[in-house]
């Protein structure tokens, strides 16, 4: 019985909010960088993101906290593109929120906003565990970045059209300040067009196409298997061949196999953020998140000589 | 106005991008246009001594209860099909292999609808689906960390219970994780075997959070009624057609007095008339350094199982007891007991290949079952695993079994492959 009458208060609740939108938009961001960009978006939302940046989008549990959390949200951020498949579907399952099923508006893939990068006509699992739809990781590129900008304002609008004006204001400001950086760090970065790297996984993937950055080995064997020590061996006579100058990894992975192949080829090592990290100045945002990695890959290169 | 203009045309655009996005989704799937298909390949060898014969004293066959069987087997293979019938309707169905006295067997594990738009943090599944009592019971086997349930599910649940219903549930939009759910079953089951229109029922909650960033967890309260009449009863019922053709051999099986009945201080499960209520508490705590699960991570978790038996059993003439007879074969006599089950398991993995696991389960038995001078049936696990990717294991399992009859100990020795094919598994909690 009290379950019923606190059922009818979550009605209620819910009624009056779509009345008058002066409850703070709930949302669920899948990664930190989406969270971010909801922030430079809908600043006065209540935003909550579902991993951190040292914690392997692909490999995340479909955790207690995070049914809650999607329960609750009325929109929420991810990638697409199979970055989540492990886990966001089991959410969207548990959840019993119909807000955030797909093809509600609640339901925003950041990836499926834009173009990707190597999309497969025929996949198969004996090459790893790749994503058919494309890569996923479309927030190293800062033109993608924009579009998908651009598609959650108007997302955002669509939810809560009341508020359309104050978006588009938000989305004005987020852009033009975007634009001037990417300018800048355009200009700062032209030295790292053509230089060789070797990679962990293809999750820069959008960062070398911006910047003409070439990755010319992968650390993992097959994407989404850990590196073997006979896939390393290939890498070191690689070196040979083509002398890449860095060895990069990202904050959720190892860095184990990039420090072996580094004492091996003398090759600089570098381990880059992979996402914004709110209790990191540096990292704050995804402004901080693309300054940072540009200036360690600036200062490794010219390490490097 | 120029402003008006750039919010229509970024209106229409939006439309069109939410138009777009399930086609661009449809594409990537070639082939089978948004069903999933997912095949586990499950399959392995055993080494044991002593033939599975059951748990000790406990009303349950062998089919229900054993662990792997000596030899090659091929028990949950499965193949599943999901996928959204509509915007409203999501729906499941798997089928999977059993073994049974020898023979491989098709039996149908889920074919369930559930909702997906209703408000409020309400669902609705029906069909045939895996109840929701206790923490593995609604998991398929292959995603346990062992090639086979703990005994204290095996003795008391079955591997696990589904059957077919209906099931109400509401997550409450609490900031932590909480559910509630009401389900009732036909009964047509192990460890139901009712005649009633409605012979089970469960009403269970869920609660976790985390406790950091790298610890979670999640526990469990649920109680389960089940109906068991004998007269639509048969310990190796699985829903055949042909249930009481099995049902009568099993009677004549039974007045055989084969050597299994005989180590039965109890009744058999289809002596018994009556209700049982299952009460069952489940945790479970998962710990990955930085809640990054890729490199490392530990899972304790833990179940306890009660069941009471509340009825009447049958008990047939024998030759060393001169009763009257009041029917043909004997007569009822009211019965009650009550058997408790537990388990504990820890489970460390230390690279994206590697994990080991250790599990303790044991099931104390009423006094109406327990045999003579045997105290209670008990089974330690070790396991493990390597993992040659997301998709495939290889699994070594080393058993000490105490749960047979007559006290019967055993080294059970298991390899065991698991591979998933096509549509990618949920990482569920």
């Amino acid at each position: 019985m009290r379950t019923c009458s606190k059922m009818w208060a979550v009605a209620l609740t819910v009624l009056l909010s779509a009345a008058a939108p002066a409850r703070a938009l709930n949302i669920f961001a899948c990664e930190p960088e989406w969270a971010s960009l909801a922030k430079e978006l809908a600043p006065e939302a209540d935003i909550y993101s579902a991993t951190t940046a040292y914690q392997d989008p692909h490999y995340v549990q479909a955790r207690p906290s995070l049914i809650a959390k999607l329960r609750r949200a009325d929109l929420f951020v991810c990638s697409g593109s199979e970055l989540e498949i492990g886990w966001l579907p089991a959410l969207q399952m548990r959840a019993n929120n119909s807000k955030v099923r797909d093809g509600q508006p609640g339901a925003f893939y950041a990836a499926e906003q834009v173009e990707r990068l190597d999309v497969l006509g025929k996949v198969d699992r004996s090459m790893g565990d790749v994503h058919g739809g494309g890569n996923p990781h479309v927030h190293w590129s800062p033109t993608r970045i924009e579009q998908i900008a651009k598609a959650l304002t108007q997302r955002l609008i669509v939810i809560e059209p009341a508020n359309a004006e104050r978006y588009q204001q938000q989305l004005a400001s987020f852009l033009q300040r975007w634009q001037t950086q990417r300018e800048q760090w355009a200009a700062q970065a032209s030295s790292l067009n053509g230089v060789q790297v070797v990679s962990y996984h293809t999750s820069y993937r959008y960062l070398y196409d911006w910047l003409g950055i070439e990755q010319v080995g992968d650390l993992e064997p097959k994407p989404g298997l850990p590196p073997t020590s006979g896939h390393l061996a290939s890498l070191v006579s690689l070196h040979k061949q083509k002398p890449y100058q860095l060895i990069i990894y990202a904050s959720y992975q190892d860095g184990k196999a990039a420090n072996w192949l580094s004492s091996k080829t003398g090759t600089a090592v570098l381990g880059l953020p992979y996402s914004v990290d709110p209790n990191k100045e540096q990292l704050v945002d995804l402004f901080g998140l693309y300054q940072t990695a540009i200036d360690q890959l600036l200062a490794a290169v010219a390490a490097d000589g | 106005m120029q402003k008006s203009t750039t919010v229509l045309a970024a209106a229409i655009t939006a439309a069109l991008a939410v138009a777009a996005a399930p086609a661009a989704a449809e594409e990537a799937k070639s082939g089978l246009n948004n069903i999933n298909v997912s095949a586990i390949l499950n399959g392995g060898f055993t080494s044991r001594d002593e033939d599975f014969t059951g748990i000790s004293g406990l009303p349950i066959d062998g089919d229900h209860a054993s662990g792997p069987q000596d030899g090659f087997w091929l028990d949950h293979s499965e193949l599943a099909l999901s996928g959204a019938a509509d915007d409203m309707i999501y729906g499941k169905m798997t089928v999977v292999l059993e073994d049974h006295d020898g023979d491989t067997e098709v039996e149908l594990e889920e074919a369930f609808i559930q909702t997906m738009g209703l408000p409020h943090g309400l669902a609705i599944r029906a069909g045939r689906f895996m109840s929701n009592v206790g923490y593995l019971n609604a998991k398929h086997t292959h995603t346990d960390y062992y090639a086979d349930r703990p005994i204290a599910y095996r003795g008391l649940l079955g591997r696990h219970y589904y059957d077919d219903g209906v099931r109400l549930n509401w997550v409450a939009p609490t900031d932590f994780y909480l559910e509630f759910g009401v389900e009732a079953f036909k009964g047509g089951q192990f460890p139901a075997a009712s005649g009633d229109t409605v012979g089970s029922h469960v009403v269970y909650s869920k609660i976790g959070d985390d406790i950091s960033e790298s610890l979670s967890w999640q526990g469990g309260l649920a109680w389960m009624k089940t109906d068991v009449d004998p007269d639509h009863c048969s310990s190796h019922d699985h829903g055949h057609d042909d249930e009481h053709d099995e049902h009568d051999e099993h009677e004549e099986h039974h007045d055989d007095h084969d050597e299994h009945e005989e180590h039965e201080a109890g009744p058999a499960f289809c002596e018994f008339d009556g209700d049982k209520d299952f009460y069952v508490a489940d945790f479970v705590l998962k710990w990955a350094p930085g809640g990054n699960y890729k490199y490392q991570s530990v899972t304790w978790q833990t179940e306890w199982i009660k069941v009471d038996e509340d009825g009447a059993v049958f008990h047939e003439e024998h030759d060393d007891h001169e009763e009257e007879e009041h029917e043909e074969h004997g007569e009822w006599e009211a019965f009650d007991a009550d058997n408790t089950g537990w388990y504990t398991s820890l489970v460390y993995q230390w690279s994206p290949h590697w994990a080991a696991g250790v599990r303790y389960s044991e099931i104390d038995a009423d006094d109406a079952y327990a045999e003579e001078g045997f105290d209670s049936p008990k089974a330690y696990d070790f396991m493990l695993q390597y993992n040659f990717s997301h998709f495939s294991l290889l699994r070594f399992q080393y058993t000490r079994d105490e749960s047979q009859a007559d006290g019967v100990e055993d080294n059970v020795f298991t390899l065991q492959y698991t591979t998933a094919i096509g549509d990618h598994g949920a990482h569920m909690f």
